[in-house]
């Protein structure tokens, strides 16, 4: 028996090398533990043993048994290892270029707008939005803009016809004209309107001038206008909020200077340059870059509130000239053009 | 506006360099546009030297060691000089030590490279006369090493290009601006003297020879005229001085009068007018409003008609002048001119406006009548013209002076508290500074009331220039104007944070804006405005007609855009056009909508995906299909808080924009919002020379549905228990679209289930037509997924819901495919 069972182990040994397929692998099994498999056929003859030498050959067929399973585990494993890399191929190279398009990038536009509203969230200001077709009451009337002002001029401003309605833009008097707002001033004013101060908003979007498009001026732009209006708020207050907007913008070392100016909504009123480590490379100390100012109290007495409680400060800047500055594009233009070449720089 | 440092120093003495005059006006609210110098201005210790000797450095190639002698009698210094023509026997400008170059160049004593250099030679540019840096100024000059500079290289002047805001028409002259650095500075401010009061007594009614009568017929438009007559002036050309005043600020003299009323107005900012006498027919001047259509040849030679909205200066027969703006040839002032008759008035700033404009003429004058000329500085203007006119030109005074309407009464005072003005700066300026802060700028403040508690309020005058000043919170300006809004200390920002967010709309967009770019697109801009053409196309008729603007610039800028979809087209052309191999692009921003004659404002999102034929690469990726641009519709609706369900889609069968049978659109109706999605019509992507087909998609929502997405969700306990399913084949038309068997499907596995357990899902796998399933039919097959929460499913309780989906899509005429 012993003989026997290590003859047919020593077999299927040899045999298992040929074994490569699963067809062969059910015709090797079935020729050791089929029903008529070798194997099978000695266990039968287990029976015809006398019976003191039953327990012996048993244990070594049982022995012979596990040696073939283990031999049959082996087998189909390297089989199903076989398959599963004839499935995944040949190996790849790691070096080929993805064929997948590279991934998406915001437009630079939107970068300086996040940047600076996600800063200016830091001192508790957030974001207001309102309508690109406005009234003359917002856009002008209620920030103090004189009738006679060159702005209000159909030379600068785009207005839509006297009988256009809007479904859903409000009207301050029922006669006024809707225009395409020049500022987001007006988000001011709406928000003053409809919120109690202490009120600490940003106002970012697209405004319009009728202007001739060239390498500064474009049709639309957008801006970000700021307002605080609490009690006590002082022009120290605006020049800590800027300083620290073009700080957290440009780097520790940046610096805002305040010029005197005049806007009709603000009073005092000023001009804001800033100077930055990066700016002194291209041989200029101060770029001008924004207007500011306290709130006029006119302006407050306009959407309701009195002056000698409230006080506020707003400032207004241009996206695009900001971007301009910071990442040292030259045409306005670009920003409108969509020029992948442009855009990817901003990735 | 051009202001000449020479002219200034008429009026006042000022020490400060071109740098920090620079600085002042800049810090005072006048930005300074621009600085020519011309000639060399005086600059201490800036002499002119005589290079002795040159030898090479000992240490630098480039660099020459030189022996100047730069005085008459001492020793010859020696200068280490970097320029190629420091040749011996050269006459230089030198720096000495100590001097003070433009740019606030401070020279000190120095090695270069290891040798003493005791001065600079300077180049052009490095004195701020012109751009040469190329050497050093080598003069030809029989001037004696040591003579200042400024002597030699002429007669200097410092031109400011200032910039003055349009509140500040007092600043529009030398003595506004001297004013202003007079505060600046703290220096005193010199007024020119006026000698001329009356005419002498014996005259007094002798100018009716010349002029009889003045009459002002549209006084509301000109509330003050005066006219002085003067005989017997002798024209010639100005003396130095003054030619050399005007030419600074780049006017061209032409006499001796005409130069006198330029001069005054660019001294006092007052327009003035010399009229010829003898060319006054009728010895009348009448101030009227034009006839429509009058004519008048103005000194620019060019033919103006004029409107009943202008106001002229007219004599008994025609219009002289185009009031305050500009002279006409008729009456002008020429070398034949004996008597004068000298204006000065004051005309409203409106009707001044109006006529400039209408007429594309403007002027010194007329820009400053259009911001308010000081109507109290009408009559002393016009005695500082008449002194000069004297002095230079000769001639005398006759009587009467004619002066119809009157200076306004004027008497502004200003109560203002000086807690009130450090409340508002935020940090503190005694009381004694800000009273003398604005004394400097003539604002009297010396006045100061106390109340019972002591309180101070200083009643501050007002001049008469001063008009833009009428409230506390404007002297709060001039006061920081003065103290220097340089010195407003830095301070940390005070957050006073509100409880408040972002608004719906932003949130919306930057959401939108993060979902896309997750996903590969490129942000893009476009324009608001766009071509009629666009809006026709992708919008009706009617709309196109209600989305134009009243006054576009641009033919292809004149309507409120509809979609985003065609700016992306754009985009596609545009980067196919430049080779740029990137086609994902998206978009947001507000589009404009048309509705039973209103426009609604919408906010929207668009993508496009170019999917050029010949995109070649090493590994093909399966093209994007429709089903992916309604995954994106389907997102950035959930987003905006819209779920749009899948029967909401309708297919594109007709002519438009999008490509019919391969296009959807969805109407959300009192939801508010709107999608397209799909291909665009293959017809009009050819049309725009955009290669291969473009998948696009948009979502647009009006602002106010827009609620921002602060819903906190309820968490609920999922099942423990195995879930079982079901499949079903369904047999349909080819047109019927596949929600109609969905949602008929749903609802009988509701009316089946009838609330025994939870229907999971009821998905779609497999749309199938061929064998088995008639032609012009579809086989759609479900999955359907069961679960309890308290217990493992029956088989019967499912099998007996099966029975009855499948009896009642039969009767529903959705035959089970087997």
């Amino acid at each position: 028996m012993q003989e026997k069972l290590n003859e047919l182990i020593s077999r299927a040994r040899e045999e298992v090398a040929a074994v490569k397929t699963r067809p062969q692998f059910e015709a090797f099994k079935a020729a050791y533990v089929g029903p008529r498999g070798s194997l099978t056929a000695l266990m039968k003859t287990l029976g015809q043993l006398p019976k003191e030498e039953r327990p012996a050959a048993g244990r070594l067929i049982n022995e012979a048994k596990q040696q073939v399973q283990a031999i049959l585990d082996e087998a189909l494993a390297a089989i199903e290892r076989a398959e599963l890399e004839a499935r995944l191929g040949p190996p790849i190279d790691p070096t080929l270029p993805t064929p997948d398009p590279l991934p998406g990038n915001r437009h630079p536009i939107t970068l300086v707008r996040d940047e600076i509203c996600r800063i200016l969230a830091r001192l508790g200001f957030t974001v207001r939005e309102g309508p690109e077709i406005e009234t003359e009451y917002y856009c002008f009337d209620a920030l103090c803009t004189p009738a006679e002002h060159p702005a209000r001029d159909t030379q600068d401003t785009y207005y839509l016809p006297r009988e256009v309605r809007f479904g859903n833009v409000s009207r301050k008097n029922p006669d006024e004209r809707y225009l395409m707002r020049t500022h987001t001033s007006s988000v001011q004013i709406r928000t003053l309107l409809a919120e109690k101060p202490p009120v600490r908003i940003l106002s970012p979007g697209r405004v319009f001038r009728r202007d001739t498009a060239d390498a500064t001026h474009s049709a639309n732009f957008h801006q970000i206008e700021g307002l605080v209006v609490d009690r006590g708020i002082t022009v120290c207050d605006l020049k800590a909020t800027l300083d620290y907007l073009f700080q957290s913008l440009l780097g520790k070392e940046a610096r805002t200077r305040f010029r005197p100016h005049y806007f009709g909504y603000t009073e005092p009123s000023f001009e804001v340059d800033f100077s930055a480590a990066h700016l002194k490379k291209l041989g200029r100390e101060w770029v001008e870059i924004m207007g500011c100012g306290m709130v006029d109290p006119a302006v407050l007495e306009e959407v309701g509130l009195d002056p000698e409680e409230w006080s506020g400060f707003a400032f207004g800047l241009g996206v695009e000239r900001i971007a301009m500055t910071l990442y040292g594009v030259e045409d306005i233009r670009n920003f409108y053009t969509n020029d992948v070449r442009f855009l990817r720089q901003f990735a | 506006m051009k202001i000449s440092l020479n002219w200034l120093r008429r009026y006042i003495d000022l020490e400060a360099s071109v740098d920090e005059i620079q600085r002042g006006l800049t810090l005072l609210g006048f930005e300074v546009e621009g600085i020519q110098q011309t000639g060399l201005s005086e600059m201490p210790g800036l002499v002119i030297g005589e290079i002795l000797t040159r030898e090479k450095h000992p240490n630098a190639d480039r660099l020459s060691v030189c022996s100047v002698r730069i005085d008459a009698s001492g020793e010859p210094q020696q200068i280490v000089c970097g320029a190629p023509n420091c040749d011996a026997g050269c006459k230089v400008v030198v720096a000495t030590p100590g001097c003070v170059l433009p740019g606030n160049f401070k020279i000190k004593k120095s090695r270069i490279r290891g040798v003493e250099s005791n001065g600079m030679m300077c180049s052009a540019r490095e004195l701020g006369l012109g751009d040469d840096h190329d050497g050093i100024i080598t003069l030809d000059t029989g001037a004696l090493p040591g003579t200042p500079a400024h002597e030699v290289l002429g007669d200097g002047d410092v031109i400011f290009d200032i910039e003055v805001t349009p509140n500040r028409p007092d600043a529009l002259s030398h003595l506004g601006i001297a004013r202003e650095l007079a505060a600046w500075f703290d220096r005193p401010l010199q007024y020119p003297h006026t000698h001329f009061e009356a005419p002498a007594e014996d005259l007094a009614e002798a100018g009716h020879r010349l002029l009889e009568d003045v009459a002002v017929l549209a006084d509301e438009a000109c509330p003050l005229y005066t006219a002085h007559v003067i005989e017997g002036v002798k024209i010639a050309p100005s003396p130095r001085w003054l030619q050399e005043h005007l030419t600074a600020i780049g006017l061209r003299p032409i006499n001796n009068v005409v130069d006198i009323t330029n001069f005054v107005l660019h001294e006092t900012g007052q327009p003035l007018h010399a009229f010829d006498a003898a060319k006054i027919r009728g010895r009348r001047l009448i101030i009227r409003h034009a006839e429509n259509g009058e004519k008048i040849v103005t000194l620019d030679d060019k033919e103006r008609t004029l409107s009943r909205n202008d106001l002229v200066i007219a004599d008994a027969e025609r219009a002289l002048v185009v009031a305050g703006i500009m002279g006409g040839a008729d009456a002008e002032v020429d070398d034949t001119t004996v008597d004068l008759v000298l204006e000065a008035a004051y005309f409203k700033p409106i009707g001044v406006r109006r006529t400039s404009r209408a007429l594309g003429l403007s002027s010194d004058s007329s820009y400053r009548f259009e911001r308010g000329v000081d109507p109290r500085g009408v009559l002393p203007a016009a005695r500082r013209a008449i002194d000069l006119i004297l002095e230079i030109a000769g001639g005398r005074v006759l009587g009467p002076v004619h002066i119809v309407g009157s200076e306004p009464v004027w008497e502004r005072e200003i109560r203002l508290s000086p807690d009130f003005v450090r409340e508002r700066l935020g940090f503190a300026i005694a009381d004694e500074e800000q009273q003398a802060l604005l004394g400097r700028l003539e604002l009297d403040a010396s006045r100061v009331e106390e109340d019972d508690d002591g309180r101070k309020t200083f009643v501050v005058s007002i001049p008469s220039w001063r008009s833009d000043l009428d409230r506390p919170i404007d002297l709060v300006e001039e006061i920081l104007r003065v103290y220097g809004t340089d010195r407003i200390p830095a301070t940390r920002p005070v957050a006073g944070a509100v409880v408040s967010e972002d608004d719906p709309i932003a949130r919306y967009i930057r959401s939108a804006n993060t979902a896309l770019v997750g996903k590969g697109f490129l942000e893009v801009m476009n324009y608001t405005l766009r071509s009629a053409e666009e809006i026709a196309t992708w919008s009706t008729a009617a709309a196109c007609e209600e989305l134009k603007i009243e006054n576009p610039l641009a033919e292809d800028q004149s309507h409120l855009r509809v979609s985003l979809v065609p700016g992306l087209l754009d985009t596609i052309r545009f980067n196919q056009a430049h080779g740029n191999l990137d086609g994902l692009f998206f978009e947001t921003g507000r589009t404009f909508r048309e509705e039973g004659g209103e426009i609604y404002e919408m906010v929207s999102v668009a993508f496009a995906i170019a999917q050029p034929e010949d995109a070649a690469a090493w590994k093909r990726r399966e093209a994007p299909d429709f089903y992916y641009a309604k995954r994106l519709v389907l997102e950035l609706a959930a987003l905006a808080g819209m779920n749009i369900r899948d029967d909401q889609f309708r297919l594109v069968d007709g002519d438009g924009p999008w490509q019919a049978g391969h296009a959807a659109t969805v109407d959300g109706g009192k939801a508010g919002y709107e999608a397209a999605l799909g291909l665009v019509d293959l017809a009009l992507t050819r049309r725009l020379d955009i290669d291969g087909p473009v998948l696009a998609g948009s979502f647009s929502i009006l602002p106010e549905r827009l609620r921002g997405g602060s819903r906190i969700p309820r968490s609920r306990p999922v099942s423990a228990f195995p879930a079982a399913s079901r499949d079903l084949a369904l047999v349909c038309d080819e047109a019927t679209p596949a929600a109609t068997v969905h949602n008929a499907l749903a609802r009988a596995v509701r009316k089946a289930v009838n609330n025994a357990f939870d229907i999971e899902a009821i998905r779609l796998f497999d749309v199938y037509r061929g064998k088995g399933v008639e032609e012009g039919r579809k086989s759609l097959a479900f999955t359907m997924t069961f679960r309890a929460a308290d217990r493992t499913l029956k088989d019967e309780e499912v099998a007996r819901v099966f029975e009855a989906v499948q009896a009642a899509m039969e009767a529903a005429g959705f035959p089970v495919r087997r």
